[in-house]
């Protein structure tokens, strides 16, 4: 049996004249959906694949910004810093923290789950073939583990353990031609004037994020000390559950002296941060693009349908159906089916998101597919987001549906000549 | 055969222990007398002719030079006309340059003292400090009744990214003749001959040194001295910021 006689076209409750409910119209037109049912399946399928791309699109390109983020955090900066204001201005050792003293309560924060103290400072790197300069970071080895994520991307060798020892980012090792067990010479500025040592290279990082191994030199926190002059640390960095960086820091700077502040990854970040939300912004053309390619196969598909029942239709205005409100009718099938798909989409969306997003699925796939992923920081590590704000961009979908069918099929049914209609085969 | 008596076993140990400290010491000695050869001994003017070859270009420098024997120096370019007038002053482990195109001079950072001193294969840091006295452990390490040899070891720490130093030098003057520096993988990556040597009161003074890159073939640097004067009194206003900028008197 045909799938257009499946249900009567015409019933008692057909609404007649300029005052018929619009309540009848939605119903009608309702039931229309669903006497196409393959059309109608596939206006569901076409507008349900724009949605669940629209909200895995948005879900992929946050998770972007996510994850360099995150890899800032837990590989470069921090999740939070606390140094002294003037630092953060001019990022000399000079202006390093005056004391620790305000160290001894900052883990009884909350949000605050472990700090350690830091010295970053530029340096040069000397081998025997070449030399390079660098920012090294002198570190705890025993409390760097609970701030930053670098300790278990040491690929060959081991963690520092004592003075005298380095690690570097595999890239750097290379381009510098040092191995591993070799002496690496360090000149510095110290406050003093300049000082020297020689290292051994005890580890080497291979994170997969082109600024972490082309980059990172790691050394023991005294040795730092010996080489800037510096007693006490550029900075302390803490430890903050993701997410949570900003409402943290302003916590800890509650309880900062004066001339000191605590910085959120984001904060630190600066004009990279408003990089990557530009880069969000000039990802919303793309997402347009989606809604209205959708948009334009439900468009066509509502076309093809009013074409194929211009019969009924010129009988439906035969009998007293106002071509406007013909024409309403046509629009709120392509606004029904299209909701069916949306909802349908973000049910798929949302889920493959929760996929995407619990489980590392595509950092490998990045990773193993191009080199320049790494180049962007992403990493490895790869995760999706999940944000409410997605159904509203996947709902632009039939905002869009619903202006093209007014134009294009609800403008053709509206002009329809009764007469001329029902005479179409 | 009998059990030793722990008494000569301790006597052994010490006689041992004492045996290695004279040896350790006479290294020492042996490579301060070197350094001491290879630097003059004591305080000096100088004419220093460097013809820095490359496998595509050669170029000539003439530059003066004071020293006061120990850790302070001035040299200053007078030759070509393109570079006349540069001048570097070391004192201990600093160095500044001074550039009369700009009209400033500048302390040379950590980072540029590796850098190649006016494109030759000598670099400032090897015109400061004496490190190859301070950063390494020396051993003799074979002698003949013309030539000892030193090995150099780095000591912990030491900031320095080789792997030894071979230095062969006169065995009896211990004038150096040769400085071979290796690559913690046991290669070449630079030698330094030095030849021609006068008598500075009992030192043997090279006149003539040759820096060679191993690592980059064609790649040597020619330091020739001329017009020397020893143990003159150099005003103490030659090694300051004037100086630098407007010549040693």
């Amino acid at each position: 049996m045909s799938a257009t006689t499946s249900k009567p076209l015409i019933t008692n409750q057909l609404p007649s004249g300029r005052n018929a409910g619009t309540a009848s119209l939605y119903r009608l037109a309702w039931r229309n959906i669903w006497r196409q049912k393959r059309r109608t399946a596939l206006l569901i399928i076409v507008v349900a694949y724009a949605s669940l791309s629209t909200i895995f699109f948005w879900g992929i390109t946050d998770g972007q910004v996510a994850s360099v983020v995150s890899n800032q955090a837990r590989f470069l900066i921090a999740p939070a810093l606390i140094t002294t204001t003037r630092y953060q201005d001019d990022l000399d050792p000079e202006n390093a923290l005056p004391d620790l003293a305000f160290t001894a309560g900052l883990n009884d924060i909350a949000g605050v789950r472990g700090s350690a103290p830091r010295i970053d400072f530029p340096a040069l790197l000397r081998s025997p073939y070449t030399s390079e300069t660098a920012l090294v970071r002198g570190i705890d080895p025993a409390l760097e583990p609970q701030v930053s994520d670098i300790p278990e991307k040491i690929t060959q060798g081991r963690m520092l353990q004592d003075r005298g020892e380095v690690v570097l980012g595999r890239e750097l090792a290379e381009s510098i031609d040092v191995r591993l067990g070799e002496r690496l010479a360090i000149d510095a500025s110290a406050l003093d004037g300049p000082q020297a040592a020689g290292l051994r290279v005890v580890g080497l990082i291979d994170s997969h994020i082109d600024a972490v191994d082309q980059n990172t030199v790691l050394i023991h926190l005294d040795d730092a000390r010996a080489l800037t002059g510096v007693t006490t640390a550029t900075g302390v960095a803490l430890d903050i559950a993701r997410g949570q960086e900003k409402a943290v820091a302003a916590r800890v700077q509650e309880q900062l002296p004066e001339d000191l502040g605590a910085y959120d990854v984001l904060t630190l970040l600066g004009a990279i941060s408003q990089d990557l939300d530009n880069n969000v912004i000039s990802m919303i053309p793309i997402g347009l693009l989606f809604a209205i390619f959708a948009a334009l196969a439900v468009t066509s598909t509502v076309l093809v349908s009013v074409m194929e029942r211009s019969r009924e239709l010129g009988m439906m205005a035969s009998i007293g159906l106002a071509p406007g409100r013909l024409a309403w009718m046509v629009v709120f099938e392509a606004l029904f089916a299209t909701t069916v798909g949306w909802l349908v989409g973000l049910a798929l969306g949302y889920s493959l998101n929760w996929i995407f997003g619990t489980w590392n699925i595509l950092g490998p796939i990045f990773a193993a597919a191009s080199d320049s992923f790494s180049s962007y920081g992403f990493g490895d590590e790869f995760y999706a987001v999940s944000k409410p704000i997605y159904a509203l961009y996947a709902s632009v979908t039939i905002l869009f549906a619903g202006i093209f069918a007014t134009f294009i099929p609800a403008r053709k049914v509206a002009g329809l000549e009764p007469v001329n209609a029902m005479r179409d085969e | 055969m009998k059990p030793m008596k722990p008494f000569v076993t301790v006597l052994n140990i010490l006689v041992l222990l004492t045996t290695f400290a004279h040896a350790q010491s006479d290294a020492n000695t042996i490579i301060n007398t070197i350094i001491d050869n290879q630097r003059g001994g004591q305080s000096g003017r100088f004419t220093v002719t460097m013809t820095v070859f490359k496998p595509d270009k050669e170029s000539s420098f003439t530059m003066t030079s004071v020293s006061d024997g120990n850790d302070r120096s001035l040299i200053q370019v007078i030759a070509p006309p393109r570079d006349a007038g540069q001048a570097f002053l070391t004192i201990d482990n600093n160095l500044w340059l001074y550039n009369p195109r700009l009209k400033r001079s500048l302390r040379l950072p950590p980072s540029g003292r590796s850098d190649s001193f006016l494109g030759s294969d000598i670099s400032y840091n090897d015109l400061a400090g004496r490190d190859l006295q301070t950063d390494y452990t020396a051993a003799v390490a074979s002698e003949t009744a013309e030539t000892i040899t030193l090995e150099l070891t780095p000591k912990e720490l030491a900031p320095t990214p080789y792997g030894k130093i071979v230095i062969t030098a006169d065995a009896q003057s211990y004038a150096p003749l040769e400085q071979v520096y290796f690559d913690q993988r046991d290669q070449a990556v630079r030698r330094i001959s030095f030849a021609n040597f006068v008598d500075v009161d009992g030192a043997a003074f090279p006149t003539h040194i040759e820096v060679e890159n191993l690592l980059r073939e064609g790649e040597r640097t020619v330091v020739d001295f001329s017009d020397y004067a020893f143990g003159i009194e150099v005003p103490e206003s030659c090694f300051s910021q004037e100086a630098l900028e407007s010549g040693c008197q």
